[in-house]
């Protein structure tokens, strides 16, 4: 306990909570704009910190961190374009809900959700983390290879009307997935001689172009000169129905679970968090048909899953010195820099730092509360009423800033303009965008660690089912794909007893 | 007035009849990066071009270009201009291992070195109860047990890769690459027992030597490494040609003018030997190094040479 009140006493002083204030707000600016992510601009303001007092440097990470995964939340409430990769689950009941006026009350439920998510994984490294970060080395690649399956296997709920064209989808997806070097043999896949395909399609550009130009074009064909009234936009009374904040409980319990779970495993990512805690969101309700048209569980799951993922990624950076993503990579090198070594010793080498942004971690959750719900998403609405005209220029030119200093090439413009169109026929045609990306994200996630784990068992399949953590996980992926099946039977058997009574 | 100070400016610049490079650096410099955003070529870039920035009084723009293990970097910083305001800040491998196993657009000849800023071992490590204490006894052990090892590395053909190999080559061994996305989530495997043999940086790897559960006996660097005493180095085995590094350097497009090359060398020399950012390389297990000039691209050459031979042996090249 003394270790977390002597964080406490460095970390409340005037310095980091300016750092930690300044920086939630610019992380959820970072996220509402598509294509603009954490990751980038952690990178780009990390070396400007390396003379700082690095509690204030991780309160800026801590802020940029979970602040973007809210921020994300609001164009993919707005405008159905999701601002990171992990707010796609979170456009398919946020917009619908803007769509019924409800844009106020799904605004203030992701808000919600996402400090919530936030503080239980803050909670979780403070607590349990350090504890089960030596489990998740026993999550070998036959393992991953599992959870890459099962992610795929929550396809199910998102193919929408239509399973054919939904499956189609997340084929396109894997077969996005495969382009570029092959990181097990080294070969060039579907490169065509392009150098600038080697390392594949990027996801942010793919996801921007397929998720945000649609939109736009939509926007765009309705020729909206006025924009929406104020009146319309209904953010100051948000009908709340009685016991509707109440019913959102379990479905934080259950998502923040998800997303601790999915974070504290090195490598799996905050989209499949949200995608996996909307889909359980999803088969746990009695009203399963409501998803997907503006069930305000839906916003909650998705929102909260991706918030959980973020402190639980810290993990196994800090107590085992094994990066799981990109900011966490960032964050051990920061501490680096300032002497630290990562690794099991950390928390005994400097208790101050570490736990201190521990603390970051939840009180910038806690500051999304704040920040999120009033400033924030009061400044973001206003965008909303913009007449078409304005909005759709001002949206394509954020959208090409922000693809184009991904990578600084621009041929990723051209990627993101193809992207978008095939975006658009494709949901003409009714078939769902989400699969795509999921494909991508799973696909090569899938491949490489299958072809690890039979290159380490010399080639022997079996070994995929008899360890028992992976026999676990591919019995509990069965079920989830069986689940379906099951329901019907029992269905059919109940119906058949039944005409069988009369 | 605008007439006049641009009047006045250029009969100063005829009256010193000083070519313009004399003045060089007179506007901001681009620095390409191969990379993304936040790896390890990235932040000592990054760190290293403030420092740059100070001593050449002009601002240091940074692009990051990664994909393709560095290639796409590479072959689009080619094609800039040579006028001494793009340069590259890359690690070996996009130069010396990536065309190895890949059909670049690019070869040594397409850039002009300016100067190396810093370097580090690779090591191999095993777990406590493997039955090895040194250098020479995990050698033995391997070459006496063909196929029976793994060891995790860095990405196929990568500079990891292609250290482990030519140590191997040259004693017989047949041990199983496992590639993957970079030391982190090799230790990850490691320490998982999923892999048999850690291989990538030292930094990376060294709390588990502290704390007794990993000891890392051998390093590709032909001298010891001081973090890692258990380790022998290669010249200790007899195998000092077989030296490869982790390092980095700063080049220029073909043909930049020598008088650039020499000024920009100078400067990256001390701005690279400043106490801070000696310091910043320590944290990272990389140690100063500068090379420059012709040295330089000899030095690539050498490697480059060298990797085509391991490459070759393990099929790998194109």
């Amino acid at each position: 306990m003394e270790f977390y009140t002597n964080a406490l006493q460095n970390v409340l002083t005037l310095w980091p909570i300016a750092a930690m204030v300044g920086a939630t707000l610019l992380g959820v600016f970072i996220g509402a704009l598509p294509g603009l992510n954490p990751v980038m601009a952690i990178a780009l303001l990390l070396p400007l910190t390396y003379s700082m007092d690095p509690l204030v440097a991780l309160a800026m990470v801590a802020g940029i961190y979970n602040g973007s995964m809210y921020g994300g939340a609001i164009p993919a409430i707005l405008l159905r374009i999701p601002g990171t990769p992990a707010s796609i689950a979170t456009t398919f009941d946020g917009y619908p809900m803007a769509d019924k006026g409800e844009a106020g009350k799904a605004l203030k439920i992701a808000c919600w959700s996402s400090a919530m998510g936030g503080i239980a994984s803050a909670i979780a490294l403070m607590t349990v983390g350090p504890l089960l970060a030596r489990v998740t080395l026993y999550f070998g690649p036959a393992e991953y290879f599992w959870i890459a399956i099962f992610g795929m296997a929550s396809v199910g709920v998102m193919v929408g009307s239509d399973p054919i064209k939904g499956i189609m989808a997340a084929v396109l997806g894997l077969l996005i997935g495969t382009i570029g070097i092959d990181s097990l043999s080294g070969q060039a896949r579907f490169t065509f001689g392009q150098t600038w395909l080697l390392g594949g399609l990027d996801l942010i550009v793919v996801l921007v172009g397929l998720y945000a130009l649609p939109p736009v074009l939509q926007l765009a064909e309705k020729c909206d000169l006025k924009g929406l009234s104020a009146a319309q936009l209904k953010l100051t009374n948000v009908p709340f129905k009685p016991g509707e904040l109440k019913g959102l409980l379990p479905t934080w319990l259950r998502a923040s679970s998800i997303g601790i779970a999915v974070g504290i495993l090195p490598g799996a990512g905050g989209n499949i968090a949200a995608f996996l805690s909307y889909n359980a969101a999803k088969k746990a309700s009695e009203d399963p048909g409501s998803f997907g048209k503006g069930n305000p569980q839906g916003v909650a799951a998705a929102e909260c899953g991706n918030n959980a993922d973020n402190a639980a990624s810290m993990i196994p950076a800090l107590s085992l010195g094994i990066p799981g993503n990109v900011v966490a990579a960032l964050v051990l090198s920061a501490l680096t820099i300032h002497g630290l070594q990562p690794g099991p010793q950390l928390f005994h080498q400097n208790p101050v730092l570490v736990g201190g942004f521990m603390m970051e971690m939840l009180i910038t959750s806690l500051l999304i509360f704040l920040l999120g719900g009033t400033v924030a998403t009061r400044v973001f609405a206003q965008f909303q009423r913009l007449p078409g005209v304005l909005l759709v220029p001002s949206i394509l030119i954020l959208m090409c800033v922000g693809v184009y200093v991904i990578n600084g090439r621009p041929v990723d413009l051209w990627v993101m303009l193809l992207a978008g169109i095939a975006g658009y026929f494709l949901e003409k045609v009714n078939v769902p965008l989400a699969p795509v990306i999921l494909g991508m994200i799973l696909g090569p996630m899938a491949e490489q660690s299958v072809r690890r784990a039979l290159l380490i068992s010399r080639g022997d399949a079996t070994e995929l089912l008899t360890r028992p953590l992976s026999a676990t996980l591919a019995m509990a992926t069965v079920l989830v794909i069986a689940w379906p099946l099951i329901k019907v039977i029992r269905d059919r058997n109940r119906k058949k007893r039944e005409a069988g009574h009369r | 007035m605008k007439m006049k100070t641009a009047f006045v400016g250029l009969t100063t610049v005829i009256a010193l009849s000083l070519p313009a490079q004399a003045e060089y650096p007179e506007r901001p410099i681009e620095l390409t990066i191969p990379a993304g955003a936040g790896g390890g070529t990235d932040t000592s870039a990054r760190k290293l071009a403030i420092l740059l920035e100070e001593a050449l009084g002009t601002s240091i723009a940074i692009l990051n270009v990664g994909g393709g293990g560095g290639s796409v970097g590479a072959s689009q910083f080619m094609q800039s201009k040579n006028d001494g305001y793009s340069l590259f800040a890359t690690w070996n491998s996009p130069l010396t291992t990536v065309p190895q196993v890949q059909n670049v657009a690019y070869s040594l000849d397409s850039f002009t070195p300016i100067a190396s800023t810093s370097e580090t071992a690779y090591t191999l490590c095993v777990k406590s109860v493997f039955p090895a204490e040194n250098g020479q006894g995990f050698l033995d052990e391997l070459a006496s047990n063909p196929g029976k090892y793994t060891y995790g590395n860095d990405g196929i053909g990568g500079t990891m890769q292609l250290a482990a190999e030519r140590i191997f080559q040259a004693n017989k061994i047949d041990a199983i690459p496992i590639p993957f996305g970079g030391a982190g989530e090799t230790l990850q495997n490691f320490l998982g027992g999923h892999v048999d043999i850690y291989g990538g940086s030292i930094s990376t790897v060294l709390p588990y030597v502290e704390n007794g559960e990993a000891k890392c006996l051998l390093v590709t660097s032909a001298a010891d490494v001081p973090a890692l005493p258990q380790a022998s180095g290669l010249e200790a085995l007899g195998m000092a040609d077989k030296e490869t590094l982790l390092w980095r350097a700063i080049l220029g497009p073909k043909d930049l003018d020598p008088a650039i090359v020499k000024k920009l060398s100078d400067v990256i020399e001390t701005a690279v030997n400043d106490p801070g950012y000696v310091e910043f390389l320590k944290t990272k297990g990389e140690v100063p190094n500068v090379v420059k000039g012709p040295d330089l691209g000899a030095r690539l050459q050498a490697e480059f040479d060298a990797l085509a031979e391991v490459s070759k042996g393990l099929g790998l090249s194109q």
